[in-house]
């Protein structure tokens, strides 16, 4: 059984070629593409369940092989997804700066995951609500603004109870987040839509004054107007008793953030996995 | 498993690329030539920038690009994965209509690399439900595992149980079993027809519709039969996706026995693995 599996890997394996020139494309395993397939079941996955399951894949198909760094691990099928134009991008939660990982398409093509899984009216409620949070000064945008939109909708007329529905379903498939009412994109979304969202809107879109990243919510200066990400004014200012705005140099007014720290993620997830198995044995 | 077969050297960069420089320069040699030239003379991979790779591939009259090629087959690569998501047989008229667009002449090629992409950087293997059905399906070489549960962020398919459960009923029957014996069965499980149930919601419908639909059973009503009733028989997808002798095993698993104690249905299982393990005449390969 063992033999099988390791000379099918040797089979599949293309061979490193050195043709010299454009950069050589990675090689792929079983490990690999398991990882991949497991990965495209989450629209978006956080970095210590991502080492969870490049683990898994491992232990199911090379047991004897040391784990690969996982930013090697990523850059090395990012390199042979390059052709596909598909990449696994990483980020962070713009709340508490989380790493979170996605597969994302680079290129804007007619085919995209959004679009299979939602009718017309349904898409086009989800760029009201886009618009409305990237025109928002913090990032939120109120269901009842959301709402009230509805009439406007491309394709089948659509109801304000049914539109709420299609909120939540927004939500549970990881599209936006809901706070108190308000909606601003998951992770998930800024993610996959960045480069559309900056291409499409360009005169409304925020950008973080350190990262350089798209913006959605963050902290910004009262004074010369310039926005920082949550988690890039906690690293910025880690340990600064007196934190300036990068630009204008004036006292920066808000409440500085922790950084994030994976140690304590950690044990906070392995508490939440005792009792998730806890409560899967029961069943 | 034995679903895999012998692979061939496919997916190779360097093939790959050698493959799209041809094409360039055949378009070059029918239209005229544009400022692009023929391709042949762009490295195999273009040297791509670490910026934007946006890029749409409108069609041209004339030659294509190596990156237009690229991008198409880019983008019919994602479409057959999310179309395949939802377990619906992909139809060549779809994949015609939404993806290949006016790149209809090289259509069988663009296939063909793309399912070699697909198995290799996937591993699923593109498949044509039946010889000249023009419907495809996507074929998971690897084996799923029980942990792969576990790190999933989907259910999988919790009804996939139900579903073995159907075919392992039907197989030990001979191959076709009435609805109203497997209602029968099923009645003992705690799942009926009528009734919703917690995990697989309306299991009537699951069974003769959704798998249905999925190509996993068929479902055909028995004429002359009062009141009506129905026999279902695996799919075309079931014979693809697993066979006789894992479905016997699944069911000696869950009667704590050997596949051995049933011989009849275990001959048929050996049989038909023999019969699996003799080379392909004409592979599952997309017809042209």
């Amino acid at each position: 059984m063992e033999e099988g599996r390791a000379e099918r890997r040797r089979r599949t394996e293309a061979p490193s070629h050195t043709q010299g020139g454009p950069r050589r494309a990675g090689v792929m395993t079983d490990v690999h593409r398991r990882f991949l397939q497991l990965l495209m079941t989450h629209g978006v996955l956080e970095e210590w369940d991502v080492r969870r399951l490049q683990k898994h894949c491992y232990r199911v198909h090379d047991r004897t092989a040391a784990v690969e760094e996982l930013e090697d691990f990523i850059n090395n099928i990012n390199s042979v997804l390059e052709s596909l134009y598909i990449e696994i991008k990483k980020g962070a939660t713009e709340d508490d700066g989380r790493p979170v990982y996605a597969l994302v398409n680079l290129a804007t093509t007619s085919v995209s995951k959004m679009a299979s899984d939602f009718a017309e009216n349904e898409l086009d409620l989800f760029r009201k609500a886009l618009e409305l949070i990237i025109d928002s000064e913090t990032g939120f945008a109120s269901s009842t603004n959301i709402l009230n939109l509805v009439d406007q909708l491309k394709g089948k007329k659509m109801r304000k109870k049914e539109a709420e529905q299609v909120l939540q379903k927004f939500v549970q498939n990881k599209w936006l987040i809901e706070k108190e009412g308000e909606f601003t994109l998951h992770s998930r979304a800024i993610l996959e839509m960045e480069q559309y969202i900056r291409e499409t809107y360009p005169d409304a879109v925020k950008i973080c004054n350190i990262c350089h990243s798209l913006l959605i919510q963050g902290q910004s200066c009262e004074t010369c107007g310039i926005r920082m990400h949550l988690p890039c004014v906690a690293k910025y200012f880690q340990s600064n008793s007196e934190p300036r705005c990068p630009h204008c140099n004036d006292y920066w007014p808000h409440e500085i953030p922790e950084v994030f720290d994976p140690e304590k993620e950690r044990e906070a997830a392995t508490s939440r996995a005792t009792k998730r198995s806890l409560r899967s044995r029961q069943h | 498993g034995d679903m895999l077969q012998k692979p061939r050297s496919r997916g190779r960069p360097n093939s790959q690329a050698e493959r799209e420089r041809d094409w360039g320069r055949g378009a070059a040699e029918e239209a005229p030539s544009t400022s692009r030239g023929a391709g042949s003379s762009q490295e195999a991979r273009s040297a791509s920038s670490q910026g934007s790779r946006r890029a749409e591939a409108s069609p041209e009259v004339g030659p294509r690009s190596q990156q237009q090629l690229e991008l198409k087959v880019a983008e019919l690569v994602q479409f057959l994965l999310i179309k395949d998501q939802k377990k619906i047989p992909i139809k060549r008229t779809d994949i015609l209509k939404h993806v290949i667009g006016d790149y209809k002449d090289i259509f069988p090629d663009l296939l063909k690399l793309a399912a070699e992409r697909l198995e290799y950087v996937f591993g699923y293997k593109l498949v044509e439900l039946e010889p000249k059905s023009n419907t495809y399906i996507l074929i998971n070489t690897l084996e799923p595992v029980e942990e792969d549960a576990e790190v999933r962020g989907d259910q999988g398919t919790p009804t996939t149980g139900l579903l073995m459960i159907v075919l392992g009923l039907i197989f030990m029957k001979g191959n076709t079993i009435k609805e109203t014996e497997v209602w029968d069965f099923l009645r003992r499980l705690g799942v009926y027809p009528t009734k919703k149930h917690l995990v697989f919601g309306d299991p009537k419908k699951l069974i003769t519709e959704e798998f249905v639909r999925q190509r996993y059973l068929e479902y055909r009503r028995i004429p002359h039969t009062d009141p009506v009733d129905y026999e279902l028989q695996w799919g075309p997808r079931t014979n693809l996706e697993t066979s006789k002798m894992k479905v016997l095993k699944f069911v000696a698993k869950v009667h704590n026995q050997d596949p051995k104690d049933w011989p009849a249905q275990y001959c048929e299982a050996l049989a038909d693995e023999e019969a699996r393990a003799r080379p392909e005449t004409s592979g599952p390969a997309p017809s042209s």
